[in-house]
């Protein structure tokens, strides 16, 4: 089985064409609709989609062309992706939950004439998007509730444009066969639009090629066969779902499942079992705090076996994953937690069957991610993005770590530049940015390197760690990476510490101007007898300066066992006798750090943390509550924190 | 090991007469549900389907006087079930339809009375001697048992746990998953809403009082194939309501899990501490059990809220 | 609307007086309600309007005056020939089998569909259960329209007030109604549930050519999904017609803003 997939080289279309043979009468799709899981053979799903492109053909779709497909994972909706690339188009999936504005200028930059509307809702906007595009020409629903009365000359019907498609295939038998035949590895395959968080949204074209390859490296990574389960529950316009569902899949031949509706998903997850599993760091994190609440409600008997068996989970679950040697007694316990509280909780969350789950798209807390290791789901973290049809690195088993993100699977080289952005060069490099060749040549370069925008490491393990945004990454004298978000998030997670401010581009040694958290000291400071009238007389007391002085030189100790970082580690630091304060422009109102301001402002302080001066006067302008404006004075104590020698070689 | 095995026969002989404390008190909780009414009569409806039964079956009874045959078994468990839910029809057209939008205690005592008048009749129709019922289940110690366990248990325990199981199954899924289940649940939610899709409350009545009825019928088989039919056949209904004070007044599961606990609680509690208060401790140990329930768990082990209803 | 259903009359209420002890609930009533239409009932707290509902199916005997539904007069209705002749309807304050899933409570609105006796449903073979399966799928389609798909399974106890509200009108589309019965569906919905509803009711009008009976307050959700509109005051009727008209009579002004009546 696995041989004659290897040989397999084609567009979609193509490929499916030779799957048929062997596997039409298995299940492709599954969809749960009006309370039954109902199933599209292989052979049905081509079948529909084939009608579904002569249709659109006779619609007067042409090669080369777009369209728009906007709704919630669907089982038609990937036909329509697959009808589209037979006939040589591209599908440009849309983000489903977006506002009509957003999706307008997708369809308006993709130059679509049709869109693929899942239902009523979706129809809805189309429409308004239609008053603004008049190029958009016929808008296809395949959920006709409510769509009774909409002008049938611009909203059709799927099933009427498949009933014109198997009239014309009536006629012309290898109507859309010659189309297949036709298409070409290097044609683009899909549109998918990026977000991006500055400007407009870029069209990244991924090519057959593109996702082919990738995700028969993919489905080599991990095993992946035909006997997988996968449930198909993130947005079609994210690059993700496009290969784990429809480009995994297909390759593969496993049967995808789309959940009843985006309301349903927990329930369909445990109705189906996934056996290869996604979801983004947030969907972890909420599904384990409703795990928590959960068990708050429970009774107490039923509380201590699971605070129980998580403690022993804590101890051993990770390293009986990573197939360390653990003692016996300890397995025996964990054997029974297994039957007793994880068995159970993990078919509850439908992720009893899970063989592989991935996590991906930004940092995963590690007490998270260490959560489900340990209750025995093979949970691990990928690094990739739209450009790179998804991957770049990925955590092969038994070497999965929470603080890095995997090695390059097979056909992926990484380079890390000067700065420490990260370069990738693979199979999957997209083609171009649509009708944007400027953005495109500042991406990749003449020989496919791609930047990715991210400055990372490779750690002592051969692991990619990936540390902060390349753009706000700087270097200290001697030529070290100083990533200043990277530290103050770090000194962050301690919750005395409110705020901090980093310093180090183009200096000597790093430091840091600290904001206390008054809830948190406040509290230790009633705990530890220490008296105080205000905000400021708190942050200058010494026992304070000495609480923070711990927090920093712990943090101080885990960056020395880091060659890449160890420079960074805080040599000196003080407490601001104010909190950093959106009022004032030192933080934006969502409170990012305005660096420019507090140089600005703070330009003496930060001269006296670089030349040795124990002491700095310091005089601020604020805007109090009521709109009055003052003065707030202090001498300001600067103290030094210990730091330590590298205690591991680099890389 | 002896010892062990003497408990285990015990136990198991209580829990075959849990079973029957369980299907009395089934007829109660289903009766119970759909109307709030507490039916006082429920085990005099299990006297009075045996009587029935045992009338089609023998020679002496009225059928034969009048057709000059008795029936074969199969035909007259049919009948006495056809006669039970002709029973329930005559109830809700005398008595439960003139009185629907009484006070539960007036219903309750229309209760009482009906007990009185169906024992009266039992007793004028079919006499008050004490009635051997055989319909051919087999007596005696189950062989299988003895060989392979060492275990003593009467073959007509083993069936009658059995037919208490099948019928519990049944009555499980007609209720959640036919028509008339959720038309009987849905009356003994909310009658208002229940009449606006079209359950009608005097169909409903009758055929939960049938299906009292049916259930009372088993009961009435297996008391009456074991110790024959007789007068103090209506007073297991006394042990069932302890067993509803356990079990919780609108909880199936909670009648047979009731019924069961009373049922194994007071065989043992009779073997092993009736020596020491002096003996007779069966007949009254589950209204000990039950007071202790009152005090400490008053809505029973699955029940809702029984107080707002009785 | 069906234009050419219009004018035929489903049901009309002559001369309805009920009361209760000394108190009038409705003193000599009478309006119609045509085939396909969307017909409001309005009017202040205590007006009567929920009795008018109760009086057209079967929950109160007036006293006098006749209703004539679907051609056939009758001086009073009963609840389950009201049902079985197509009038379905949902209560001012929710009345849902709280016992009951979301699912099963809407198998109940298909009581007037099944008719397989006790005997085969017993045993659930047969008939029965082929009928059984034919109205669960009725019933999937009613919890497609309704997007209640997530709370299948969920006791409607559970389930919050907007929900429960949607569950309500599930059990009671799931009757196939001819004529439905709707007693303040939106009251107490926040405006995004209320959107919701009215969407659904409009759709059910629409699609399925539903006759509608709606008792609401919120007048902008009246004047926008009504054909006509009744409105009743201390128990008697002060004005009918088009949203328009009885927007601008005089008495219904009067009546809202509480002039006082001698
Ligand atoms: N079952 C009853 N018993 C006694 N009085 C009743 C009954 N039903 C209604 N009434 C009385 O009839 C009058 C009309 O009540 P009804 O509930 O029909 O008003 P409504 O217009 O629906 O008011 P609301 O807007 O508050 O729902 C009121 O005075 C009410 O108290
Ligand atoms: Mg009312």
């Amino acid at each position: 089985m696995s041989d004659s997939t290897e040989s397999l080289m084609g567009t979609f279309p193509q490929l499916l064409k030779v799957r048929l043979q062997r596997d039409g009468d298995r299940p492709a799709m599954r969809e749960k609709a009006y309370g039954i899981w109902q199933t599209w053979t292989l052979n049905e799903f081509c079948n529909e989609a084939t009608a579904l492109a002569a249709g659109l053909s006779d619609l007067g779709f042409q090669r080369g062309e777009t369209l728009v497909i906007i709704g919630d994972n669907r089982p038609r909706l990937y036909g329509a992706m697959l009808a589209v690339q037979s006939l040589g188009g591209i599908p440009v999936p849309a983000y489903q939950d977006s506002v009509a504005e957003e999706i307008q200028y997708v369809v308006e930059h993709a130059e679509a004439r049709f869109i693929v509307a899942e239902n009523q809702e979706q129809v809805d906007k189309s429409l308004e998007i239609k008053e603004h595009c008049p190029r958009v020409e016929k808008i296809i629903y395949c959920d006709p509730k409510g769509l009774r009365k909409y002008d049938p000359n611009v909203v059709v019907d799927i099933q009427e444009v498949m009933k014109r498609g198997r009239n014309a295939l009536a006629k012309t038998p290898d109507l859309v066969d010659q189309e297949i035949a036709a298409g070409r590895l290097s044609d683009p395959a899909i549109i998918l639009y990026t977000s991006g968080t500055t400007g407009r949204p870029k069209g990244v074209v991924l090519t057959h090629e593109n996702l082919v390859v990738t995700a028969k490296n993919a489905n080599a990574f991990d095993n992946i066969t035909a006997d997988e389960e996968t449930l198909a529950y993130l947005p079609m316009a994210w690059v993700g779902d496009n290969a784990f569902s429809f480009a995994m899949g297909l390759v593969a031949g496993f049967c995808v499942n789309c959940p009843e509706s985006s309301s349903t998903v927990a329930q369909n997850l445990r109705e189906i079992g996934p056996t290869y599993y996604f979801a983004p760091p947030r969907v972890f994190e909420s599904v384990l705090t409703s795990v928590m609440i959960r068990m708050k409600d429970a009774g107490p008997f039923k509380q201590r076996l699971f605070n129980y068996f998580m403690a022993v989970a804590k101890r051993t679950g990770v390293d009986l994953m990573d197939g360390k040697s653990v003692p016996l007694m300890d397995r025996i316990k964990y054997a029974l937690g297994e039957v007793l509280i994880f068995g159970p909780l993990k078919n509850t969350l439908g992720l009893g069957r899970v063989r592989v789950a991935y996590t991906a798209g930004e940092a995963i807390g590690p007490e998270i991610f260490d959560f489900y290791r340990s209750i025995g789901i093979n949970l691990k973290q990928l690094y990739g993005q739209t450009e790179a049809t998804v991957f770049i690195t990925m955590q092969p088993d038994g070497l999965v770590r929470s603080e890095s993100v995997g090695t390059p699977p097979p056909g992926v080289e990484l380079r890390i530049e000067d700065n420490g952005e990260v370069l990738y060069r693979s199979p999957g490099v997209f083609l171009e940015y649509f009708k944007n060749a400027e953005a495109t040549s500042e991406t990749k370069t003449d020989d496919n390197w791609v930047r990715t925008g991210d400055a990372g490491y490779i750690d002592g393990e051969g692991h990619l760690r990936i540390i902060d945004r390349a753009k706000d990454v700087g270097k200290l004298t001697d030529s070290s990476m100083f990533a200043p978000k990277f530290l103050e998030n770090k000194l962050k997670f301690f919750p005395e510490i409110k705020e901090v401010v980093t310093f180090g581009d183009g200096r000597d040694f790093v430091t840091a101007f600290v904001n206390i958290d008054l809830d948190a000291v406040g509290n230790w400071a009633e705990r530890n007898n220490v008296s105080y009238a205000s905000y400021q007389e708190l942050a200058a007391h010494p026992q304070v300066y000495q609480l923070i002085q711990e927090c920093i030189e712990q943090v101080n100790q885990s960056l020395a066992s880091d060659a890449h970082l160890s420079a960074s580690q805080i040599k000196r630091f003080l407490i601001l006798h104010k909190e950093l304060d959106p009022d004032d422009g030192e933080l934006t109102r969502t409170r990012k750090v305005r660096r420019r301001i507090i140089n600005e402002r703070y330009g003496d302080l930060i001269e006296a943390l670089f030349d040795g001066r124990t002491r700095c006067f310091v005089s601020t302008e604020v805007v109090f509550e009521d709109g009055r404006r003052g003065k707030i004075e202090a001498d300001l104590e600067i103290r030094d924190a210990t730091v330590h020698q590298t205690t591991s070689k680099a890389a | 090991m002896a010892f062990d095995l003497f408990l285990l026969e015990v136990v198991i002989s209580g829990l075959m007469t849990g079973v029957m404390y369980a299907l009395v008190a089934l007829g109660f909780v289903l009766i119970f549900k759909a109307s709030g009414i507490f039916n006082f009569a429920q085990g005099v409806l299990a006297l009075f389907a045996a009587l029935a039964l045992y009338d089609f079956l023998s020679e002496d009874g009225w059928f034969f006087s009048l057709f000059g045959f008795t029936l074969p078994v199969w035909l007259a468990i049919p009948a006495t079930a056809a006669i039970m839910i002709f029973l329930a029809w005559i109830i809700e057209r005398s008595v439960l339809r003139f009185l629907v939008k009484q006070d539960q205690i007036i219903l309750f005592m229309a209760t009482i009375g009906l007990a009185f008048v169906l024992e009266g009749l039992g007793d004028l129709l079919f006499g008050s001697d004490v009635k051997p019922l055989n319909i051919g289940i087999p007596q005696g110690a189950s062989d299988w048992a003895l060989d392979t366990f060492n275990l003593y248990i009467e073959k007509l325990e083993i069936v009658a746990a059995a037919t208490a199981a099948v019928l519990v199954i049944i009555l499980a899924i007609f209720f959640q998953k036919t028509r008339i289940g959720r038309a009987l649940r849905a009356v003994a939610d909310d009658h208002q809403a229940a009449l606006s899709v079209g359950v009608s409350l005097d169909k409903i009545w009758v055929i939960v009082w049938s299906v009292s009825g049916i259930v009372a019928l088993v009961a009435g088989i297996m008391w009456g194939s074991k110790s024959g039919v007789q007068f103090s056949l209506s007073l297991i209904a006394l042990k069932a309501l302890p067993v509803l004070i356990l079990g919780g007044f609108t909880s199936v599961p909670g009648a047979i899990v009731g019924g069961l606990i009373i049922g194994v609680g007071e065989k043992v509690a009779e073997v092993y501490l009736g020596p020491y208060v002096g003996g007779a401790l069966e007949n009254w140990f589950a209204y000990m059990l039950a007071l202790a329930f009152l005090l400490f768990r008053p809505q029973g082990l699955f029940g809702e809220r029984i107080i707002e209803r009785v | 609307m069906n234009d050419r259903a219009q004018d035929q009359i489903l049901l009309e209420v002559d001369a309805i007086s009920l009361s209760f002890g000394g108190v009038h609930a409705l003193t000599d009533v009478s309006f119609d309600i045509r085939k396909g239409e969307v017909r409001s009932i309005i009017g202040p707290n205590g007006a009567g309007k929920s009795s008018m509902l109760n009086v057209i199916n079967g929950f109160y005997h007036p006293q006098q005056g006749t209703i004539t539904y679907q051609g056939q007069k009758r001086s009073q209705m009963k609840p389950h020939e009201a049902a079985r002749g197509g009038i379905a309807r949902t209560f001012q304050n929710i009345a849902l089998f709280r016992g009951m899933s979301t699912l099963d409570n809407i198998m109940t609105g298909r009581n007037t569909q099944m008719s397989k006796g006790l005997f085969w449903q017993a045993l659930r073979i047969g008939p029965a259960l082929r009928e059984e399966i034919e109205n669960r799928e009725f019933v999937e389609h009613v919890i497609d329209f309704l997007e209640i798909q997530a709370i299948r399974k969920t006791p409607v106890g559970k389930l919050p007030y907007g929900l429960q509200k949607r569950v309500e009108l599930g059990r009671a589309l799931a009757a196939e109604p001819t004529l439905l019965l709707l007693d303040e569906p939106m009251a107490g919905m926040n405006l995004e549930e209320k959107e919701d509803m009215s969407r659904f009711i409009l759709e059910t009008n629409e699609e399925f050519g539903t006759t509608i009976a709606l008792i609401e307050h919120d007048m902008s959700v009246v004047m926008d999904i009504s054909d006509r509109v009744v409105v009743l005051d201390y128990g008697r009727k002060i004005a009918d017609g088009t949203p328009e008209e009885v927007r601008a009579n005089q008495s219904v002004i009067d009546a809202y803003l509480g002039v006082s009546h001698d």
